[in-house]
């Protein structure tokens, strides 16, 4: 199913006269107002846009909405605002646990992409759902190309751990841990609820609520192989908190770190399980000069790492925080494991049940999900929300 | 027989002004023609009387009384101006104040207009470029920082940005992401949460 459309957006234009120019003091005001207010007109803009959706897809278009959108020109580049709403429809026979649409927006950010997902659904077959994602897109007006934004579908999951889509984004791995998760995270409330009652699971929603509005904000920037940082390096060692039932358990890690920046992360893990591991997360929680803790990135590794046998991991990236950060230190874990036979393996709920991960790492969306339902409807809402699954 | 010269040709000549083109062949007809030669060596005697004449100073010149003419004229002069305009006292403020207040005003002038239109994306990148160039005045050495893709994750979302270019990801306006993440392979998730249904929708960015 393909739709595509072109959005006229809005009007405006800066006219510059023809002919002598006396310069006098009036003048140059005339020559210096555009500078401020002229840059705020824009030429006329459009914005193409395409839905696709292969023929055999499991979803189908019900409607799209594109309204709200607008274009502005800042400076030396055009600014446009795309809001997107997409109304689909579940035309499988199976019910749709989590979906993912990829945005391209090639001529915008070159090579670059962005996807918005839906983990969490439960949508029966012939259900309806919505999508919904704004889009902010800044290019240079040298760029010349009409902007176009397109929109296809990266996977959907099903209840079943079945998986459809070209899986350009590797939406399929993400999904499947988000559903993972949520699934631990569904046992961990029901059985609080069977076996410790009602205020048990209430207290537990209570505190996840006050670590969510605790958790510290940062600002992170990644980039690949490379660095601006002048202040000398120094090699700074991992911590690693280790899981007893974790199939992977790292050995041993280090990167390179100048003042605000750290780069280069080098580590060791060691497959203790009988499966062959094709792919690996861990967290890396960074500590600044004053003590405070925060989960700064991931480091994913696609590896063939045969059973009892050791690997090393060596990314080619650098993190730059914020200038008044200096990194003091550096802890480590293994947040998923992916087999060979395409299995998962994340963290348990009493693995998790560390001070250090409670406090810097969030939650699963279905937590989230499910701690926003207590919220806004009470606790006999998520009860009955846990009783659908 | 050949025509003379110009009388206008002939007096340029004489004064030694005539273009370098004219001159030889002008210079050859003069020297051949006894008319042309005659006018201008006439133009010459002229030219060389009134030198003479102006070099010459008016007989009985008073040097003092000339000086004090001079002197009172221009008291003369001020005192019609006061009658103009009366002076003030204000002390004028000299040129380099003027000019240095003028370069001040045009430049707090940029700054807004800067500030006003110019994405925050690419001042922040001239803002590093500067700070590395100080650096490197500073003399400890200098990576440059290339144009690859950058992606960011803050309070406010997710971003990916190359060449002047940004793409960002988000869940409206006024939603601010309740989780992001970033992922050293150069992607970063935003998780936004719909306040009346409880949607977890995450978005992402992927530099590749």
């Amino acid at each position: 199913m393909r739709s595509r459309r072109s959005l006229p957006y809005g009007r405006g234009s800066v006219a510059i006269g023809r002919g002598s120019v006396a310069i006098g003091r009036g003048s140059v005001l005339m020559l210096l107002v555009p500078l401020i207010a002229g840059a705020q007109s824009f030429g006329q803009q459009s914005l193409d846009h395409r839905i696709d959706l292969p023929h055999d897809a499991p979803v189908s278009l019900v409607g799209d909405e594109w309204g709200g959108s607008a274009a502005n020109v800042r400076g030396g580049a055009f600014v446009l605002d795309v809001r997107v709403s997409l109304s689909l429809r579940n035309s499988s026979q199976r019910r749709i646990h989590g979906i993912t649409l990829a945005v391209l927006a090639q001529e915008t950010a070159p090579g670059g992409k962005g996807s918005i997902s839906v983990p969490s659904l439960d949508v029966a077959p012939g259900e309806s759902f919505s999508v919904r994602g704004d889009l902010h897109l800044l290019r240079p007006i040298s760029a010349g190309s009409r902007p176009m934004v397109e929109v296809d579908l990266d996977g959907v999951l099903f209840d079943d751990m079945t998986f459809y889509g070209p899986d350009k984004l590797h939406s399929r791995r993400t999904m499947m841990v988000w559903e993972l998760e949520a699934r631990r995270d569904r046992h961990y409330f029901k059985t609080l609820l069977e076996q410790a009652g009602r205020e048990s699971l209430q207290k537990e929603l209570v505190a996840s609520l006050s670590r969510d509005a605790d958790r510290p904000q940062f600002n992170v920037q990644t980039v690949r192989g490379r660095a601006t940082n002048t202040d000398p390096e120094h090699d700074v060692q991992f911590a690693f908190l280790r899981f007893p039932e974790a199939p992977v358990e790292p050995m041993d890690g280090v990167a390179r770190i100048a003042g605000n920046e750290a780069r280069t992360p080098k580590l060791v893990v060691h497959n203790r399980s009988d499966r062959i591991v094709r792919y690996l997360e861990m967290g890396w929680i960074v500590r600044d000069q004053q003590g405070r803790e925060f989960l700064a990135a991931s480091v994913p590794a696609e590896m063939r790492l045969p059973p009892r046998s050791s690997s090393q991991i060596l990314q080619d990236a650098a993190l730059r925080f914020d200038p008044r950060t200096s990194i003091e230190g550096m802890t480590g874990f293994i947040s998923s494991v992916e087999f060979m036979d395409g299995s998962f393996w994340i963290p348990s709920r009493v693995e998790l049940d560390d001070p250090t991960l409670r406090r810097v790492v969030a939650p699963s969306p279905e937590e989230q999900r499910l701690v926003q339902i207590y919220r806004k409807k009470g606790l006999n809402a998520v009860i009955e929300e846990l009783k659908k699954f | 027989m050949r025509k003379h010269v110009t009388e206008a040709d002939l007096a340029v000549y004489a004064a030694g002004d005539l273009s370098w083109w004219m001159r030889p062949l002008t210079h050859l007809h003069v020297s051949r023609c006894a008319v042309c030669k005659g006018r201008a060596e006439a133009y010459r005697a002229d030219q060389q009387r009134i030198r003479e004449l102006a070099n010459e100073l008016p007989q009985g010149l008073n040097w003092d009384r000339l000086a004090a003419e001079m002197h009172a004229n221009i008291h003369v002069g001020l005192e019609a101006g006061e009658c103009v305009a009366p002076r003030t006292g204000r002390r004028s403020i000299p040129a380099g104040w003027r000019m240095a207040a003028a370069m001040a005003g045009f430049t707090a002038l940029l700054i807004s207009a800067w500030w006003l239109n110019m994405p925050a994306a690419q001042t922040a990148s001239l803002g590093r470029a500067m700070k590395a160039i100080t650096h490197w005045q500073i003399s400890r050495g200098l990576r440059f920082e290339d144009s690859g893709p950058l992606v960011e994750a803050t309070a406010a979302g997710v971003e990916l940005r190359e060449n002047g270019s940004a793409l960002a990801v988000t869940h409206g306006v006024n939603s601010k992401p309740v989780a992001v993440s970033l992922s050293v392979q150069g992607s970063a998730r935003a998780r936004y949460i719909d306040s009346d249904t409880g949607q977890v929708t995450i978005t992402s960015v992927y530099a590749q």
